[in-house]
C-alpha cells in the first residue's frame, strides 16, 4: 500500500500525498461551482489555496470532510482518495472520516461550554480515555496551540469568555485533540487581529511537523508565509498549482499573475 | 417670483415654509402623540388597577393557615393548601411530561427539515394547537379520559394542561435552535459528531437559556389555566395529592368562591388570585431576566 | 489509477463501519419523529373526539342548529346562534378597543417613547398578557361590572340612546354585565398581544426606509402612516388576526362578566353568552349521552372551526408579511 507516488501536477517533487483529488466535480443545485480539478496535498506540507471570492476554494475545502452532506442539492463526483479510500463513496462512515480530517472555520466557534469540555468533546466521540488519560490529553492540545499557560487556571470556565485569539486557538487544540491526520483551515485568520493572526500562523508552522495542512486563505502575505505549495482557484476551475516560491514570483497562468500582482501591487 | 439666487431659501418661504400646510402637519403629529399617550398610560393604568386590586382585597387572607388549611365550608376557616399543592402538582407534572415531548417535536422542526411536507404540516399544527381555545382541550380530555375512567382525576386535569404546554415548549425550542449559528453546527459535525450529540450537547446547550425561558413562560401560562380543569380534574374540598382522584387547584378554587355567596369564601378567592398572579408574573420577570443574562452572557 | 496512502497507513476498511453514532442518530430521528407524530395525533384526537361528539347534534337539528336562538333542555331543544352571535360580538367589540390602543402603545413604544421607560412599559405590557384569564375576569366581575353599572352604561344611554339606528345598541337596564363588558375585558386582554407583534413588525423595518423619509421631512406620523404601516400591513394584520383568535375562544373572564342569559337582541348592554361561556357553564349539568351534552361539543367543533379560520389568516398575513 505504501507506495510513493508521483506527484504530477508538478513532475518534479517526489512526495507522498495525504489526500489526492481525481476530477473532481461540483454542483450547488445546477451551479457547476467546482470543473474538473486535481490537486494532491501532500503530507506534512501546508497547501495553500488563493482566489477571488466565489472560486470554488472553500467548496473544495468543505468537500474534503464531506461538509457538503449536511445540505441538500449538493453533489460531488469524481474522486478524493485518502487512506486508500475515495471519500466520496456513500458508504463511508463521515463521522470517523471527519475525525481523521479535521476542520477549523473562519470565525472561532467555542462550544457553549467550559474550556475544558470544548476540548474532551470531540475526543469522548472517538474515544474511552480515563479521566488521567483525558487531563493529559488536553493539556497536551492546549501547549500545542500555546494556550496552556492562559487558561490552565480556568479549565471549567465557558469558552466563550476568552478572546478572539484564544478562541480560535482552542478551536485548533480541539481540532488536533482527535488526532486527525489532515487538518482544513477555511481563512482561519479573517476574524483576527494582526498580533493573533502572527500567533496562527506560528503555530501552523509547527503542526505541519505532525499534520498535514490545507488552508483556504484570502491574505496572499499569509499563502506567501504560511504555504509550502499554493494552488490559485478561478471560476471554479484550478488554474496552477506550484511551490509558494514560484507561484508568487514566477507564476505561468496570466491569471495568476493578474491576480497577485493586482494583489501585490 | 424667482430673485437672488444668493439665498437659497428665498423662492420657497425660508423658515416659513409650507406656512398654513406645515402648521396643520405640526398639530396632527401632536394630536397623535397625545393619543398614543393617553393609550399607553391606559393600558398601564389597567395593569396597576388590577394589580391595585389584588393586593388590597387577596392581602387581607394572607396568613399562615391559609397556607396550612385546606379548604373548608363557609364560616369555618379553610384555606388554600390543597389547591395550592393541586395546582403545583398538576401544573409541575404536566411540564414534566410536555417539556421532553415538547422540545423533541421542536428538533424535529428545526432539524429534520429532509423530511419536507411533513415537518411543515407538524408546524402548521402546532401552531394550531397553541390556539385552540383552552377550553376545548378540557373537552377532549375529559371524553377521552375522565368519561372512560367514570370520575375526575388529577391525571386527566395534568394532561390538559400537558396539551396546552407542548406546542409552546415546541415553538420556543424550535425558534432558539434555529438561531443557533451555522457555524457552530459545522464545527461540531467537522469533528466528526453524529448528527444527534451535535443537536444535544452542542444545538442545544446553545439554545438553552432561550428554551429555559420558554419553558418558563408555558409554565407560567399553564398555572393560570382554569378552563381545561373544569372538567377534568373538577375540583376537590379536601386535601389530595391523589392523581386518580379529583384534584383542586387555585384558579378552579377561586372560580368557584368568587362567585358564591359568603364573604369568607371571596376573601380566599382574592387571596387566591393575589397568590396566582404574583406567582406568574413573577416566574415571568424571572424568565425574561434569565434570558438577557444568558443572551449577554453568548456574546 | 494508483491509491495514495498516508502517513499511519491506516485500515481503511474502518472507516465502513456502522459505528454507534449512526445507530444514535437513527434512534434519535425516530424519537424526534414520534414527537412530531405526536402532536399530529393529538389535534387530529381533539378535531374527531368533538365532531364525533357534536354529530348527533348536527343530524338532529340539521342546519337549523346554526340558526336556532333556543336553549332549551327540557324540551331537547338547542341551537348554535345566540353563542356563536355572542362570540362574535363580543370579539368584534374587543376588536374595536384593543387595535387602537395596541397601535397607540407600539407607536409610542417604538418612536417616542425614552429608550429607559419604553423597556419598563414594554415589560409591563409583556405581564399584562401574562395575567391569568381568571384575573381579568374577578377584577372585570367586581371592579369593572359595578363601575359599568353606575357610570359608564347610564351615561352612554343618556348621550347616544336617543340617536336613530345606532341608540338601538345603546339602550337597555344598565346591568353592567352584558356583551359590551365582556367585549371589554376581551380588549383589555388581547391589547398586549397585538402590540407586541406590532412592536416587533415596527422595530423590524429597515432604518433606511425609516430614515429617507424623515430626511424627506416627514413627520413621525406621516412616516408611520405612509412608510411603517404599508409596508408592515400584512403582518400588523396577523397580529391582529391572533388576537382575534384569542378572543374567540375565551372562556373564564368571559363568563364572569357577561352575564349568561341566552338571548340575542341589539342591546349591546344586555346579557348574553358566547360559545366558550356556554359550554364552561353548562357542561357540568349534562349527563352523559345527553343531546345537551352532543349539542355543547357541535358547539365546540363549531368555535374550533373558527378559531382554525383565523388562524389560517393570521399564517397567511404574517408569512406574506415577513417574506416582503
Amino acid at each position: 500500500m505504501n507506495k510513493i507516488i508521483m506527484d504530477d501536477t508538478i513532475g518534479r517533487d517526489t512526495v507522498l500525498p495525504a489526500l489526492a483529488i481525481r476530477n473532481l466535480n461540483f454542483w450547488y443545485g445546477s451551479n457547476h461551482a467546482l470543473k474538473d480539478i486535481s490537486l494532491d496535498f501532500p503530507i506534512h506540507q501546508v497547501t495553500g489555496m488563493i482566489g477571488p471570492s466565489g472560486c470554488g476554494k472553500s467548496t473544495l475545502l468543505r468537500i474534503l470532510n464531506r461538509m457538503y452532506d449536511l445540505y441538500p442539492g449538493q453533489r460531488a463526483t469524481g474522486e478524493v482518495l485518502f487512506d486508500g479510500r475515495n471519500i466520496l463513496s456513500p458508504g463511508l462512515d463521515v463521522n470517523v472520516l471527519r475525525s481523521r480530517i479535521g476542520m477549523v472555520f473562519q470565525k472561532p466557534t467555542p462550544f457553549p461550554m467550559s474550556i475544558y469540555d470544548n476540548i474532551a468533546f470531540g475526543v469522548r466521540l472517538h474515544e474511552r480515555l480515563s479521566r488521567a488519560d483525558m487531563d493529559q490529553r488536553v493539556e497536551g492540545v492546549l501547549r500545542r496551540v500555546a494556550l496552556w499557560n492562559e487558561v490552565k487556571d480556568r479549565l471549567n470556565a465557558s469558552a466563550a469568555a476568552l478572546s478572539g485569539g484564544q478562541q480560535q486557538r482552542l478551536c485548533i487544540a480541539r481540532t488536533i485533540a482527535t488526532r486527525p491526520e489532515v487538518i482544513l483551515l477555511d481563512e482561519p485568520t479573517s476574524a483576527l487581529d494582526p498580533i493573533s493572526t502572527a500567533r496562527i500562523e506560528e503555530l501552523l508552522d509547527e503542526l505541519k511537523q505532525e499534520f498535514s495542512i490545507a488552508i483556504v486563505t484570502h491574505n496572499l502575505q499569509q499563502a506567501a508565509r504560511c504555504a509550502d505549495r499554493v494552488a490559485f482557484f478561478y471560476m471554479g476551475e484550478l488554474v496552477e498549482v506550484d511551490t509558494a516560491d514560484k507561484m508568487f514570483t514566477a507564476p505561468h497562468a496570466k491569471r495568476t499573475q493578474d491576480y497577485i500582482t493586482g494583489r501585490f501591487g | 417670483m424667482m430673485s437672488a439666487p444668493q439665498s437659497q431659501s428665498t423662492d420657497a418661504g425660508g423658515w416659513q415654509r409650507g406656512g398654513a400646510q406645515a402648521v396643520r402637519r405640526r398639530l396632527v403629529e401632536r394630536f397623535v402623540s397625545l393619543l398614543c399617550n393617553m393609550a399607553t398610560v391606559v393600558v398601564l393604568f389597567v395593569l396597576f388597577s388590577i394589580l391595585w386590586t389584588l393586593i388590597t382585597r387577596g392581602a387581607g387572607g394572607l396568613s399562615l393557615p391559609t397556607f396550612l388549611h385546606s379548604t373548608a365550608a363557609p364560616g369555618s376557616g379553610g384555606g388554600l393548601a390543597n389547591a395550592i399543592i393541586g395546582s403545583c402538582e398538576q401544573t409541575g407534572l404536566a411540564a414534566l411530561i410536555g417539556t421532553p415531548i415538547g422540545m423533541m417535536a421542536g428538533i424535529y422542526l428545526s432539524e429534520f427539515g429532509q423530511d419536507g411536507r411533513i415537518v411543515s404540516l407538524v408546524r402548521f399544527v402546532s401552531d394550531m394547537l397553541l390556539s385552540v381555545p383552552s377550553i376545548l382541550v378540557g373537552l377532549f380530555i375529559y371524553l377521552i379520559i375522565v368519561e372512560p375512567a367514570g370520575h375526575f382525576s388529577g391525571m386527566a386535569g395534568t394532561l390538559a394542561l400537558a396539551v396546552l404546554f407542548i406546542p409552546i415548549v415546541v415553538r420556543t425550542t424550535e425558534d432558539m435552535l434555529r438561531l443557533v449559528p451555522r457555524a457552530m453546527r459545522e464545527a461540531a459535525y467537522a469533528l466528526g459528531a453524529p448528527g444527534w450529540r451535535v443537536i444535544l450537547n452542542v444545538c442545544l446547550r446553545s439554545a438553552r437559556g432561550g428554551i429555559m425561558t420558554g419553558i418558563l413562560l408555558a409554565l407560567a401560562r399553564i398555572s393560570g389555566e382554569t378552563a381545561p380543569l373544569l372538567f377534568t380534574s373538577l375540583g376537590n374540598l379536601n386535601w389530595s395529592t391523589n392523581l386518580n382522584a379529583p384534584m383542586a387547584s387555585l384558579p378552579v378554587t377561586i372560580y368557584q368562591y368568587a362567585g358564591s355567596a359568603y364573604d369568607d369564601w371571596v376573601q380566599m378567592a382574592w387571596t387566591g388570585a393575589l397568590l396566582i398572579t404574583v406567582a406568574v408574573l413573577a416566574t415571568n420577570i424571572l424568565a425574561r431576566w434569565w434570558l438577557t443574562r444568558n443572551g449577554s452572557a453568548q456574546q | 489509477m494508483e491509491l495514495p496512502s498516508t502517513i499511519t497507513a491506516g485500515d481503511g476498511a474502518a472507516m465502513d463501519k456502522n459505528t454507534r453514532g449512526r445507530f444514535g442518530d437513527l434512534v434519535f430521528g425516530m424519537i424526534a419523529r414520534l414527537a412530531g407524530w405526536f402532536i399530529l395525533l393529538v389535534m387530529a384526537g381533539i378535531v374527531i373526539v368533538l365532531a364525533s361528539g357534536g354529530w348527533r347534534a348536527f343530524s338532529t337539528f340539521g342546519p337549523g342548529f346554526f340558526t336556532s336562538t333556543a336553549w332549551n333542555p327540557i324540551s331537547d331543544h338547542f341551537g348554535a346562534a345566540t353563542s356563536i352571535f355572542g362570540t362574535l360580538v363580543t370579539t368584534l367589540i374587543a376588536l374595536v378597543f384593543a387595535v387602537p390602543f395596541a397601535f397607540g402603545v407600539a407607536f409610542w413604544l417604538v418612536e417616542m417613547a425614552p429608550p429607559a421607560l419604553a423597556r419598563f412599559i414594554e415589560t409591563a405590557v409583556q405581564l399584562l398578557a401574562a395575567v391569568p384569564s381568571i384575573i381579568f375576569g374577578m377584577w372585570g366581575f367586581f371592579i369593572v361590572v359595578p363601575f359599568m353599572a353606575h357610570y359608564i352604561e347610564p351615561m352612554v344611554t343618556h348621550y347616544l340612546g336617543h340617536v336613530p339606528a345606532i341608540g338601538l345598541l345603546f339602550r337597555g337596564a344598565p346591568y353592567g354585565t352584558g356583551l359590551l363588558t365582556g367585549g371589554l375585558i376581551l380588549a383589555i386582554m388581547i391589547t398586549p398581544f397585538i402590540c407586541s407583534v406590532m412592536t416587533d413588525v415596527f422595530v423590524s423595518i429597515p432604518a433606511v426606509l425609516k430614515e429617507s423619509a424623515f430626511g424627506l421631512g416627514a413627520t413621525r406620523w406621516e412616516v408611520m402612516r405612509q412608510v411603517v404601516l404599508p409596508w408592515s400591513r400584512q403582518a400588523v394584520m396577523g397580529g391582529i388576526m391572533l388576537g382575534t383568535g384569542r378572543a374567540l375562544g375565551e372562556t373564564m373572564a368571559v363568563t364572569f362578566v357577561i352575564g349568561n342569559s341566552n338571548r340575542m337582541g341589539w342591546s349591546l348592554f344586555a346579557p348574553g353568552n358566547t360559545i366558550a361561556s356556554l359550554i364552561a357553564l353548562e357542561f357540568p349539568e349534562s349527563s352523559a349521552g345527553s343531546l345537551k351534552l352532543s349539542a355543547l361539543l357541535a358547539l365546540g367543533a363549531i368555535l374550533m372551526i373558527i378559531s382554525f379560520i383565523t388562524l389560517a389568516c393570521s399564517r397567511i398575513f404574517l408569512q406574506r408579511g415577513t417574506s416582503s
